[in-house]
């Protein structure tokens, strides 16, 4: 599995058990956890018929301010949102069973990944209003020709999105007249996770200049914030904690915005990148494993291979009497 | 094969040869036991000079001879940061299995990344050539390893940023 997928399997597997035409109705009480923090929470308060779906969200508050609830009312509009939701959870709608008896499989299989989709719409918010921004500045003050080291000129005021998304790690979205930047910030616990992260930084840097010329440039900046949110960070060493933080800009040309397929495509990307590359460390120690788990074993050999040959040779020996006894190595 | 690499392992492979003739020998300090006097090192009379060969200041060799065993440990090359922690997770690696290795020491001396140590018991139950091109094949071996893992590294981090990247378009 190389690439991490945006929706959670668990929550389309439930839904499209329930959508199935001979589910029989039971109660559920189900919760399903997925990438930062996120929760999900499979009920059936009412009747078994109806299914309530809530989400947790470490960075709800945030998401909120960035209009969240208008792209989910968008995106689940035939579904009932709660205006209230369940204790505890940041959002809940109702899926009723009955309005989807009749509905044929490819509608089922849609809703089903739709609703799993659903932290990736959450986190869509802040990303879309950073697009639409892009798009008023851009209108505003067209892209200078002249402008050849294509140097962000945008006034330092232009508002910077902040996503406090885990403890201590925060996603920052700045859009510009011809730019979106998106910067993460991540902490690593481990010494040896930092020292692989460095590697792996390096490539993803190099990697748009080698062969991927159509990716976004990444930049990548130990304990140093970039200059777009240094006002935002002020200390960036964290001294309670000892904790050193890395911070990696995605630079995203209009090219990964332009249209609204290929802006979604991003969006359910560019959010997974934490995931994925904290995934890719560990699955980088694990093969490095394997080769050390390999090459011991073959030391092994050449050091049996060391050993007399006496010990090889049949243990038992027979008395001329015929009493057996057995050679002690 | 480079060309410091060839003398520094003969040299190496001769020395051990030399030091490795060990008898069974009790100890003169407490009646019936009988311990590597190279760890203990409470007799000097019996203890050997030891002998450092090195071939630059990243890799060097200690090989402590006594009466009945001889102590030899390996500093490995680490250039930089992340060969050093490859080799720290693979010398912890060998030595979480001591047990199966029979010789090697389960904590290396200080300054030294792995030891092993050769009593006259392995001498007695193991040929003494095989054991010092065992010796010899570990250090041929782990730098290769260490390089070979390195750029696997290298080159799994450059596949996972080109497989992520390559679906933003």
């Amino acid at each position: 599995m190389l690439q991490l997928d945006a929706k959670n399997l668990l929550v389309e597997d439930a839904f499209l058990e329930a959508f199935d035409t001979d589910y029989v109705p039971a109660t559920l009480d189900r919760i399903i956890t997925d990438f930062d923090f996120t929760t999900y929470h499979i009920s059936t308060p009412e009747s078994k018929e109806k299914l309530l779906f809530s989400i947790n969200i470490k960075c709800w508050n945030d998401l909120v301010k960035y209009g969240v609830f208008q792209i989910l009312k968008d995106k689940y509009d035939e579904l009932i949102i709660l205006t209230e939701p369940e204790a505890g959870w940041n959002f809940s709608l109702y899926v009723d069973l009955t309005q989807f008896k009749l509905a044929n499989n490819e509608n089922k299989k849609e809703l089903a990944s739709r609703l799993s989709l659903l932290k990736s719409h959450c986190f869509s918010a802040p990303f879309y209003k950073a697009f639409n921004r892009h798009d008023i500045l851009a209108a505003e003050g067209p892209v200078d020709p002249n402008n050849i080291y294509g140097e962000d000129i945008s006034t330092v005021t232009e508002e910077v999105f902040v996503l406090n998304y885990r403890d201590s790690e925060v996603i920052y979205i700045k859009p510009s007249n011809d730019r979106v930047t998106v910067i993460f910030s991540t902490v690593f616990r481990d010494e040896t996770d930092k020292v692989f992260s460095k590697v792996f930084l390096q490539e993803f840097s190099d990697a748009r200049k080698r062969s991927i010329q159509t990716a976004p440039q990444v930049i990548n900046s130990h304990r140093e914030p970039p200059l777009e949110i240094r006002n935002l960070t002020s200390n960036p060493f964290n001294e309670t904690t000892g904790e050193e933080k890395t911070y990696i800009t995605f630079v995203l040309f209009p090219r990964h915005f332009s249209s609204v397929d290929v802006r979604w495509n991003t969006i359910q990307h560019i959010q997974l990148f934490r995931s994925y590359f904290h995934y890719h460390i560990k699955i980088v120690k694990c093969f490095l494993h394997q080769r050390m788990r390999y090459r011991v074993s073959e030391f092994m050999k050449v050091l049996n291979r060391a050993r007399q040959d006496s010990i090889d040779e049949e243990k038992e020996r027979k008395t001329v009497s015929g009493r057996r006894f057995e050679l002690r190595s | 094969m480079s060309q410091t690499l060839r003398p520094y392992l003969t040299a190496v492979r001769f020395s051990l040869n030399a030091a490795l003739c060990v008898e069974n020998f009790s100890s003169q300090i407490v009646e019936r036991h009988n311990y590597p006097e190279v760890e203990n090192k409470k007799t000097k009379e019996i203890l050997l000079n030891p002998l450092v060969i090195s071939r630059n200041e990243n890799e060097h060799v200690l090989i402590e001879p006594s009466i009945n065993s001889v102590r030899i440990s390996i500093k490995i090359k680490q250039s930089d940061e992340i060969e050093h922690i490859l080799v720290d997770k693979f010398t912890r690696f060998l030595t979480k299995r001591a047990e199966n290795f029979l010789i090697l020491r389960r904590a290396p001396i200080k300054g030294y990344d792995i030891s092993f140590l050769l009593t006259n018991y392995h001498n007695e139950i193991m040929m003494k050539h095989k054991l010092v091109d065992f010796i010899i094949e570990f250090m041929e071996d782990v730098d290769k390893e260490i390089s070979e893992m390195k750029l696997f590294l290298n080159s799994r981090a450059r596949f996972v940023a080109e497989a992520y990247l390559s679906v933003f378009d």
